[in-house]
């Protein structure tokens, strides 16, 4: 497959001229395409204006990723984790590796045998990564700062840009036009003297002929006091912390009924952490702040974004007055635009050309206190044909960093179906990507270690997997799906400790791996139970003999990923009641880079009931979660213990007024 | 690579349910004669360990405390609980310094001599932050611990003063805190006396004194320049590291008798099998000076140093020094004869950074 994308490689300055036309070709014939687009859009509204105007939205981006794994998770999940952390969703309902400090600290996640930095996080579309790190710490990612998640396994440089090469996770808010009015109250009791509260309301109005209002507002706050019970475990000590949590989500959809849409999506959060709070002179407090706008434009297929993103870390010791201090701005701007070049009822041709541009500022001690900006551009062209059989995408991306020269990233994805029966359908999908990353503003700006010259980490991703879906009966569905993957990221960047931790474009990494997954549903009467099994093989290692003693880091499995990683789902549902177990394993974690120390492999178990119910007119949900139920010894990065069985009582008030 | 994963996959699917059932039995080893090696491990990651060179081959046991006591890592990694800063025996007694990057967890792990059976176990907030210990009477150890440390740019970095942990091993407690200088750090016994001095980025420099049979504090002494005091020399005199200089001082009397100013401060210092010599790492070579020496002189023992530790056994006189290649991957340490041929390399553990001979 190597040789497939040769040809690319030579022809890479061609290529980009093709992208740079492709590109100017669209703004100067832009009043001919939306006219095009303006037909067929119109052709598409007609058949479907009861369902309002959702489906002239814009094709999702990850659409363009044809032939690569993307798992939806359902509300259902969501809702069970309305009081949870994204990092215990992910732990239990995906084969990621999870990078752990403990309770409320730094948590990570890599996809795929790759590190946490490359692992990009999108809400609504765009990146929010920590620009500084280059990475997201999931810790302070409350799972109701948002209404979707998805995964995207896989590089997708072309259509998400830099940093996408394990994977994506996409976060996102959305719009109900359904109900007019509802509130959301929650209160969660754990146990640790652990509390959180929730309060929204989402609200849907026409205002006047021609507009809709869709909205939603909602704050939390979450405190974990931490207090255990114990001070050790199995002679592992717990490390005392404390972590208060806020946050602020408003979103609001202005719906035209000509389909164009202006929305506004806003998520402040803030997030305290503080290590041994009880010793004054030792303690320590991470406090982050992150402010999230996204106005968002659409009309006739062109999107048109403008995102402002600041990020505040301030981190001290002991005295807590004068914390050295991490300020980073971001100014995203994003156009787009979409075409249909063919519809008919056996194929469909969309093509969607877009450029981004970013401005960011940044002063931090680290980097000398100076202000430090840099701009970034991208442009793209992404294409989607669709048959009754075969789907095909062929995507390209180029970015423009100040003082950088980042790869062309292209992509191209297959996916056929074999079998297409009633009752069960059979796809086999294919996909090779380019990808890349910009090194993280520390890796280039920290005073003397870091490196403004560092080149961008390049890779090449390809994947081939079966997917499955059968029917076996009305009340009996199986899904399954089965991926193996092969990525090479090279000038892999590493604060080479041999340099006095100067940080360097020295390492290669292959990853490969299988990931299989299965789900059955049943339902009978009242009845509903389920399963969901999944299971990844991860092997990744370092490949390059860059010192004398490298040598004894060739070939290991990069640490803190696991090989062997399951999860395992199961519940059962009687009308308004539902039970579910919801289990983690994965094997030893090495936890250094020559494999000569490992954490044990370990299983996590969970128990959840829930029940809905009535108090008078008032939906009431209560949930009781069981977590760690065998009481297992897991221990994170620092070798501390964490929590043993513990549990906590949820009470979610729903009440919604439908028109 | 498909046949390969297909296997994996199987074989990964049956390790899904018996992974845990996994345990590993290791045979009691005995630590008798050699040397161990103190392997700190990597800031923040707690995972230091001691391993066991034997004299006679390159054999070597690698995270030997866990080895003694299996049930007592039930969970990976090294088992310690944290960096190991030192190691010293004291009448049939070891004793692990075990810190710990956070506050409290910081341990003294007290196991038998040459079992390294765990016997005791000392905890904050008798002990925060150890550095070095020494045998300070028949059945007794002091232990130098900087305490709570705090912001390094706000100055609360080493607490003023730190303290010595005085160990009574006949019980396995901390019997009293005797309170000392600011960065407390290296300490030699002298007679009765212990001399204690701090670390070089205290800013302390005080040279303490003090009464061993009465663990309390006997005298305070200007030194000038942070006092590091290194070893006691065959004629019973004491040498002393202060910045750049080398100070030999009659312990008696407390005058400076000898002062060897290097181009720089010395890296890592030992003492000759004869405690007549100096072995030491300076610009990239590692050379000694005679304990009679009027200038800052050396010779030249290797043209090379170690950026771990350097010690030289007393009993067969060879010279160990440790590479610390990363953080991240074990380090190594190299043997050669005292004329300085290479006997071996043996790979040990995470941050080599000390030997105890036994």
């Amino acid at each position: 497959m190597h040789k497939l994308f040769y040809p690319f490689i030579v022809k890479k300055q061609t290529l980009r001229w093709w992208v740079l036309g492709l590109f100017s070709g669209f703004i100067s014939s832009q009043d001919n395409c939306v006219a095009q687009a303006d037909s067929s859009g119109q052709a598409k509204k007609s058949s479907i204006v009861s369902l309002s105007a959702v489906t002239v939205r814009a094709i999702a981006p990850e659409r363009f990723l044809v032939g690569q794994k993307i798992q939806h998770i359902d509300s259902v999940t969501l809702r069970q984790f309305q009081f949870g952390s994204l990092i215990d969703l992910l732990s239990l309902n995906t084969p990621i590796a999870i990078k752990n400090y403990g309770p409320g600290q730094l948590a990570t996640v890599a996809f795929r045998g790759t590190s946490a930095n490359h692992t990009a996080v999108l809400w609504n579309g765009i990146n929010i990564n920590q620009p500084n790190l280059g990475l997201t710490d999931f810790s302070t990612l409350p799972v109701a700062g948002f209404d979707q998640l998805a995964l995207q396994y896989g590089s997708s440089a072309s259509v998400v840009g830099s940093g996408a090469v394990g994977g994506s996770i996409l976060l996102g808010s959305n719009a109900d036009w359904q109900r007019k009015f509802s509130v959301i109250l929650g209160q969660q009791f754990a146990s640790f003297h652990n509390n959180q509260t929730q309060a929204g309301v989402r609200y849907a109005t026409a205002l006047g002929q021609n507009w809709k209002l869709s909205g939603k507002t909602f704050a939390y706050r979450n405190k974990f006091n931490n207090r255990y019970p114990y001070t050790e475990r199995q002679r592992y000590f717990l490390e005392p912390s404390t972590t208060a949590q806020r946050g602020f989500v408003q979103d609001l959809y202005f719906l035209h009924k000509s389909g164009k849409q202006f929305s506004v999506n806003a998520w402040l959060s803030d997030n305290d952490l503080i290590i041994t709070p009880l010793d004054t002179i030792a303690r320590e407090r991470t406090r982050t702040q992150s402010a999230r706008l996204l106005a968002t434009y659409e009309v006739n297929r062109l999107t048109v974004r403008l995102g402002w993103i600041r990020d505040l870390l301030d981190y001290g010791k002991g005295n807590f007055d004068t914390p050295s201090h991490t300020e980073t701005e971001r100014l995203i701007s994003r156009a787009e635009r979409e075409f249909t070049l063919a519809s008919t009822p056996s194929r469909q041709l969309n093509l969607r050309v877009g450029g981004e541009w970013s401005h960011y500022r940044t002063r931090t001690d680290g980097y000398g206190g100076q202000l430090i900006q840099e701009d970034r551009e991208d442009i793209y062209a992404l294409m989607r044909f669709q048959t009754a059989r075969w789907l095909l995408s062929a995507n390209i991306r180029q970015a423009f960093v100040t003082r950088f020269n980042p790869p062309i990233t292209p992509s191209f994805g297959a996916e056929y179906q074999f079998i297409q029966r009633n009752h069960f359908t059979l796809t086999a999908k294919g996909s090779i990507s380019r990808n890349y990353r910009v090194p993280t503003l520390n890796e280039r700006y920290w005073i003397e270690l870091g490196d403004p010259n560092l080149k961008p980490e390049s890779g090449v991703n390809m994947e081939i997997g079966l997917a499955a879906k059968a029917t076996v009966s009305d009340n009996l569905a199986l899904t399954t799906e089965l991926t193996a993957y092969h990525n090479r990221v090279d000038n892999w960047t590493y604060w080479n400790p041999a340099k006095a931790y100067h940080v360097e474009n020295l390492q290669l990494v292959v990853a490969r791996g299988l990931e299989f997954n299965t789900g059955l549903n049943y339902t009978q009467n009242r009845w509903q139970t389920g399963i969901r099994l999944g299971y990844a093989y991860t092997r990744s290692s370092q490949e390059r003999v860059y010192d004398n003693y490298a040598q004894d880091v060739v070939g290991k499995q990069l640490p803190y990923v696991p090989i062997h990683t399951g999860t395992a789902n199961a519940w059962l549902q009687r009308g308004k009641t539902r039970l579910s177990v919801q289990a983690q394993a994965n094997s030893r974690r090495y936890s250094t880079a020559d494999n000569s120390q490992f954490l044990k492999g370990n299983t996590l178990v969970n128990l959840l009931l829930e029940h809905s119910t009535k108090l008078g007119p008032v939906p009431v949900r209560v949930q009781g979660n069981l977590n760690n139920l065998f009481n297992a010894l897991v221990v994170g990065v620092k070798q501390n213990a964490l929590p043993g069985r513990n549990g906590s009582i949820n009470l979610i008030v729903n009440f919604s007024s439908v028109n | 690579m498909n046949n390969q994963l297909k296997k994996s996959m199987a074989i990964g699917l049956v390790a899904l349910s018996v992974w845990n059932c996994k345990t590993s039995d290791p045979e009691p080893t005995p630590f008798g004669d050699g040397v161990y090696v103190i392997n700190q491990g990597a800031f923040l990651k707690n995972n230091g360990s001691l391993s066991y060179i034997s004299r006679t081959g390159s054999t070597v046991a690698t995270n030997i405390f866990v080895q003694a006591n299996p049930t007592l890592a039930v969970s990976g990694g090294s088992g310690q609980g944290g960096n190991v800063q030192d190691y010293t025996e004291v009448n049939g007694k070891g004793l692990i310094l075990v810190d710990n990057g956070t506050v409290g967890q910081d341990k003294v792990e007290v196991v038998e001599a040459g079992t390294f059976m765990s016997r005791a176990t000392l905890k904050a907030p008798d002990i925060e932050n150890p550095r070095l210990v020494i045998q300070a009477g028949p059945n007794k150890a002091y232990v130098s611990c900087w305490d709570v440390s705090g912001d390094y740019s706000a100055g609360t970095f080493y607490k003023d003063p730190g303290y010595i942990a005085v160990v009574d091993l006949n019980t396995g407690t901390v019997s009293k805190k005797i309170p000392a200088v600011k960065g407390v750090e290296r300490m030699v016994l002298v007679g009765s006396e212990v001399f204690v001095g701090s670390n070089a980025y205290s800013g302390d420099k005080t040279l303490l004194v003090i009464d061993a049979n009465t663990d309390t504090m006997k005298e305070k002494i200007n030194f000038g320049a942070t006092p590091e005091p290194i070893a006691l020399d065959a004629n019973g005199k004491l040498w002393i590291r202060a910045g750049k200089d080398m100070v030999r001082i009659n312990p008696q009397s407390r005058l400076v008798e000898q002062r060897l100013t290097f181009a720089s401060s010395l890296g890592t210092i030992a003492i000759g099998a004869d405690k007549r010599a100096f072995y030491y790492t300076l610009g990239g070579r590692t050379s000694q000076f005679s304990i009679e020496a009027t200038t800052a002189t050396g010779t030249q023992v290797l043209n090379r140093s170690f950026s771990g530790a350097l010690g030289i056994d007393p009993k067969t006189k060879q010279l160990y020094g440790s590479v610390i290649p990363t953080y991240d991957q074990a380090g190594y340490v190299i043997r050669y004869q005292p004329d300085g041929s290479l006997i071996d390399s043996v790979k040990v553990e995470i941050a080599p950074s000390g030997f105890f001979f036994r």
